[in-house]
């Protein structure tokens, strides 16, 4: 290792970075609220995600088997869904188990006028996977001994619907907010290529290359977009430390289980490779002309 | 070391800045460019170091197809060439040192050596002793001195010079031609661009005068204008 030409680069975009001062406090801040938000989003988007598949990972489908299917025959379908890869649980309720419940829940109406058991016998499924609900409905609904595979389609689909417009909202904003924070970027270092122009026309004459001539800028925003990422997290950290045990308290039912190192390390590269994108860009334009 | 031939150069405005030059600069030769102001020296000597591509004509540097030189290739170019200007171009807030160590530096140079180069440098133009000033400590002939010296720092085979001492009064300037020929008499080709009629007729050199882009006469041994001492112009 030559320390002398590390520390050389070093100070070269030491100069840089605190020439233009002003300009790159402006750029650190744009990069932390957009990073801010980011973080904000992925944080409520993992919770939210969290809390839907717990939700749905509880929804049944409700498997009603025709008349002619005793209990043993239904047995053989119990192995059948037991079988398959997809099913979490299958449970039989046979009819008149479900009588005894039905009772129960309505324990305040005269039952008494029912001569025959009205209800079928019926296993109830969870799946797996929330997002196979349809699929595996869809598959038990086929059997020869099933009447009817009913799930709360509608619930789960706009659910998921909404989650997935949500996303796709959130991503799009995230989205504009980074182009925002790499042109303020790629404004910040056109600002320094213009201090430094004598300087690239002499690195030029004596022959440096163009990639060398990028490196110092480069890395003069990639310093930016990361300082802007730190400050971010920090803020993101003060905010879960002072919000979330509020909210952990209110809605009990949602668990708050982030992974904050892994989301940290996530923003500091989306940090730099905003700073690197813009500073290449910039730079790269200023060079070939 | 040089080689042009039938080269034009017309500017995207339209100047036509060269016309139809054909020249040949042996190598350890020391040749001043002479002629007016706008007749097409600074632009000749653009084409050498692939500031300027030509319109028309070839250019060979050192055996070096430089008219249809690859970009990549720019930069390995450049290293075998040091170039002067009028106005030094130094870095202000860097030393002496620093100036001409920059040269090697951003070429990748390994830092053992810019230890041994630099100081080599220095000692060639005689400004050792004023390596921790900044140039503007420095005097203009010895800020154009650190110039050469970042110039001749990496070793180049070809020295260009654009109006060296354009800015200099008469004794820095013999100062500086004297340098030129020392570096000269080591092996480097020079070539000088300029319109300082005094230094071209007391150095009595080859003298290559263009006009309005063309190539006037070439001399060994010439005066500014042909077959005329500096006397014979001089005013009363
Ligand atoms: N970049 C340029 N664009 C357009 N015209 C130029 C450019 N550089 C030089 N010229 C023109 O080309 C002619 C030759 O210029 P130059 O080579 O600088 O002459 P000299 O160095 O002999 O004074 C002049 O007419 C000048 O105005
Ligand atoms: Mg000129």
């Amino acid at each position: 290792m030559d320390w002398g030409r590390l520390r050389f680069f070093l100070g070269e975009v030491l100069t840089n970075f605190t020439r233009n001062a002003g300009m790159q406090f402006t750029a650190i801040g744009t990069v932390a609220v957009t990073i801010v938000l980011l973080g904000a989003f992925l944080y409520v988007r993992e919770t939210i995600q969290t809390f839907g598949t717990g939700v749905l990972s509880q929804i049944e489908i409700a498997v009603y088997l025709k008349d002619d299917v005793d209990d043993a025959k239904a047995k053989e379908l119990a192995s059948k869904l037991a079988g398959d890869s997809r099913v979490a649980s299958a449970s039989y309720v046979p009819k008149r188990e479900g009588l005894k419940r039905m009772k129960a829940v309505l324990k305040d109406i005269d039952t008494s006028l029912l001569t025959t058991n009205p209800l079928p016998n019926m296993y109830k499924v969870r799946v797996k996977d929330p997002d196979s609900v349809q699929n595996v409905a869809a598959w038990i609904a086929k059997d020869p001994r099933v009447a009817k595979a009913d799930y709360a389609a509608d619930t789960v689909q706009k659910l998921l619907k909404t989650a997935a417009v949500l996303g796709r909202a959130g991503i799009a904003l995230i989205a504009l907010l980074s182009i925002s924070a790499a042109i303020v970027i790629a404004n910040t270092i056109r600002l320094t290529v213009f201090a430094r122009r004598r300087e690239i026309a002499i690195m030029q004459l004596v022959g440096a290359t163009n990639m060398y001539i990028r490196m110092p800028f480069i890395a003069e925003g990639m310093l930016a977009g990361v300082l802007g990422a730190a400050v971010a997290i920090g803020v993101l950290a003060l905010a879960e430390h002072q919000v979330v045990p509020k909210l952990a308290a209110t809605l009990a039912f949602v668990t708050f289980r982030v992974n904050e190192s892994t989301l940290s390390v996530e923003l500091l590269a989306v940090g730099a490779a905003v700073g690197l994108i813009a500073s290449w860009v910039s730079v790269g334009r200023y060079l070939r002309t | 070391m040089i080689r042009l031939h039938g080269v034009s150069l017309v500017y995207p405005n339209g100047t036509r800045a060269l016309d139809d030059v054909d020249l040949e600069i042996e190598k350890g030769s020391f040749v001043f460019l002479v002629g007016h102001s706008g007749t097409g020296k600074s632009s000749l000597l653009k084409l050498l170091y692939r500031e300027e591509l030509p319109s028309g004509g070839e250019v060979v540097v050192d055996g070096v197809r430089v008219d249809t030189l690859r970009r990549g290739k720019v930069p390995k170019l450049r290293r075998n060439i040091g170039v002067v200007f009028q106005d030094f171009k130094l870095l202000s807030h860097k030393t002496v040192w620093e100036n001409v160590a920059f040269a090697l530096q951003v070429t990748g140079t390994r830092t053992r050596d810019v230890m041994r180069m630099v100081p080599r440098a220095l000692d060639l133009v005689g400004l050792s002793h004023k390596s921790r000033m900044f140039p503007s400590e420095l005097s203009g002939g010895e800020q154009q001195r650190a110039a050469i010296a970042r110039a001749l720092v990496g070793n180049p085979k070809l020295l260009l010079c654009d109006e060296p001492t354009g800015n200099l009064d008469p004794s820095n300037t013999t100062e500086i031609m004297e340098l030129l020929q020392r570096i000269n008499l080591k092996g480097t080709t020079v070539v000088v661009a300029t319109h300082n009629q005094a230094v071209v007729d007391r150095m009595r050199r080859r003298v290559v005068r263009l006009e309005h882009g063309r190539i006037l006469h070439d001399d060994e041994r010439g005066y500014y204008f042909r077959g005329l001492g500096q006397t014979a112009v001089l005013p009363g």
